[in-house]
């Protein structure tokens, strides 16, 4: 069963210059008790995709196509009550940057109890829970804890506070936009470990975002790569990360430092720009910056299966199964 | 029910009160307001005299044992008009103070969290009412109506509003970008929970301090409307009817004054101590810090 479906789902912002179509026909699915990636670089669409999911848009934004079911339910069509019913409950989110995600005036104690206020609970046990929850995600002394204001905490322990709280209700699908991009890498190994134990437990699903291809190969089960506001590749993390099907997700490994194997004074990137995407050219979106370009590439690719369970933009999957 | 296994735990306002009597300012600003407060509550303890009773006998006397601060040109006893005077200026500043930080938080938050239109439209008239002198548009009113301490309370708090309102506004509206506002939403915060929980305690802080700064402000207003004769109507005593019936006779008399502008230079410097070390203390993070 899929937690999570979405379908052709297209996002633009009012600018000054114009529409800026930063989702266009966005598609994947988040099944139960798994865990996705999402892999792209800034101005990808990742963060407008979850602020999409989760419809806490910024106010120029605008759904123009398309539908987010969760559990069978479109959320985009859903009243705001509905909606505000679920976050916190059914989805909830972790957010990039843990020393901007709590109340700073407010003890963590005091933000744990209040988010519980849906439940018909005595303080006494909501604090109890609070602390369980602490405990949980790997806080010591967590009753006492609940006393200390959040900037009395490291940035890696207020990440776990906000997973601690994201995780509170047992949702079903929890929402990490970049939780550990923040944080050093010691650390993100820490809570990359934690996320996967607590999934376990809880039984619920992820949605991770991250540009770290190292963290996605380590955390999930599938990834989905986006460009430029569209989706270019998905599929098991062993095929994408294996066997890249679109020149793009190549590219992007190619890039990325821990697959560097000599010592170089100039670090791999991919040449050219992302597209505007306020005068999006036509074809395929990567066309410019594609090195495997050729004339089919005018026209805009369709995904298509390069195996199954894994999917690609890309003209040559095609060219490849005919050759 | 307490939980007898859970550390020992200040309650906010403790914790603030700990601290703040812990710096040396503070401590200084606290003992004088609180001395302010006391003597005005207690005034008819305190004043041994009954502050508007004539003595014309007895009238213009220098300091003595009988009368501490000597008497006025009617024989009243300077000291105990100045206790009474107290009551009068707290009796106007703390109405003011109250309804300008209520009005300016319910405006302020309103202007800072709600739809643009309403955000131009509240700052449209918080302008409007800055751009009058304070006053000026006192002394106009009090021409319009007449002069009463009602008036002055309402005229002093509608200037005011503005002053709260527009430091709510714009912490409001930083608030409401705040990553951790977000976060809140995405667990489930309806929007009044948001304004309760998260931004009002936020303001609140900055606000108390702005509160403790201004009380002299309005004290001194008043002082100076009673001073023109716009503010308490005679014989009830005012600070600043007590420095207008000295000012006519500072040649001979210059207690009479001195008494008048005392009180009012001790409230300053109480409330402007307890403002400074507030800022210092409200501030969960500056805590302890600031005081040695």
């Amino acid at each position: 069963m899929t937690v999570l479906d979405i379908r052709n789902l297209s996002v633009s912002y009012a600018t000054p210059r114009g529409e800026l179509k930063a989702l266009r026909e966005v598609s994947m699915t988040v099944p139960e008790r798994s865990i996705v990636g999402i892999v792209g670089e800034s101005g990808c669409g990742k963060s407008t995709l979850i602020s999409a999911i989760i419809r806490l848009m910024a106010p120029n934004a605008q759904v123009g196509a398309g539908s987010v079911a969760f559990k069978g339910d479109d959320l985009l069509t859903l009243a705001d009550a509905q909606m505000r019913a679920l976050r916190g409950t059914e989805i909830s989110m972790v957010f990039q940057d843990p020393m901007q995600t709590h109340n700073p005036v407010l003890t963590v104690g005091r933000q744990m109890m209040d988010i519980q206020y849906r439940d018909a609970l005595s303080k006494a046990e909501k604090r109890k829970r609070a602390a369980d929850m602490l405990a949980l995600v790997g806080i010591p002394d967590a009753q006492a804890r609940l006393n200390q204001y959040p900037f009395e905490f490291s940035g890696g322990m207020r990440q776990r506070i906000a997973i601690a709280m994201a995780l509170m209700a047992k949702p079903s699908l929890l929402i990490a936009d970049e939780p550990t991009t923040a944080l050093d890498a010691t650390l993100e190994v820490q809570i990359i470990k934690r996320l996967r134990e607590l999934q376990d437990d809880i039984g619920c699903s992820i949605l991770f975002i991250s540009h770290h291809l190292g963290v996605i190969a380590e955390l999930c089960d599938e990834v989905v790569v986006m460009y430029a506001g569209e989706v270019v590749e998905a599929g098991s993390v062993r095929d994408v990360f294996h066997s890249p099907a679109h020149p793009y997700t190549r590219a992007l490994l190619e890039c990325d430092p821990g697959h560097i194997k000599e010592k170089t004074r100039n670090l791999p990137t991919i040449p050219g720009s992302i597209p505007d995407m306020v005068n999006l050219p036509g074809g395929c979106i990567f066309a410019d910056r594609c090195p495997m370009r050729f004339e089919a590439c005018a026209t805009r690719p369709a995904m298509a299966e390069a195996r199954t369970g894994h999917k690609a933009a890309c003209h040559l999957i095609k060219v490849e199964e005919t050759a | 029910m307490r939980d007898a296994s859970l550390p020992k735990r200040r309650s906010e306002l403790g914790e603030i009160l700990y601290h703040l009597v812990r710096d040396p300012l503070g401590l200084a600003g606290l003992v004088i307001v609180m001395l302010i407060l006391a003597s005005a509550i207690f005034a008819p303890l305190i004043a041994p005299y009954d502050p508007i009773a004539l003595n014309v006998p007895d009238r213009l006397q220098g300091p003595s044992t009988a009368h501490l601060m000597g008497t006025d040109q009617l024989g009243r006893d300077t000291f105990s008009r100045v206790i009474w005077g107290g009551r009068v200026a707290l009796q106007v500043a703390l109405p003011t103070i109250g309804g300008a930080i209520f009005f300016g938080l319910l405006l302020g938050m309103i202007a800072g969290y709600g739809p643009k239109w309403l955000d131009n439209l509240i700052v449209l008239v918080f302008d409007t009412i800055r751009s009058f002198p304070t006053v000026m548009f006192a002394l106009a009113v009090v021409a319009l109506v007449g002069p009463s301490l009602n008036t002055v309370i309402v005229v002093i708090m509608v200037t005011s509003i503005p002053t709260y309102g527009r430091v709510v506004r714009t912490l409001t509206q930083s608030l409401k970008e705040a990553e951790f506002i977000t976060a809140e939403k995405s667990l489930g915060a309806s929007t009044p929970r948001i304004m309760a929980v998260h931004i009002l305690p936020n303001v609140l802080g900055p606000l108390a301090v702005l509160a403790a700064m201004d009380i002299p402000t309005v004290v001194g207003l008043e002082a100076g409307l009673s001073f023109l004769g716009m503010g308490v109507k005679p014989p009830t005593p005012s600070w600043g009817s007590l420095l207008n019936d000295g000012y006519n006779l500072i040649r001979n008399t210059p207690w009479l004054i001195i008494a008048g502008g005392i009180p009012l230079i001790l409230t300053t410097i109480g409330f402007t101590f307890l403002g400074e070390a507030l800022r210092d203390v409200v501030d969960p993070k500056l805590r302890g810090k600031g005081g040695k």
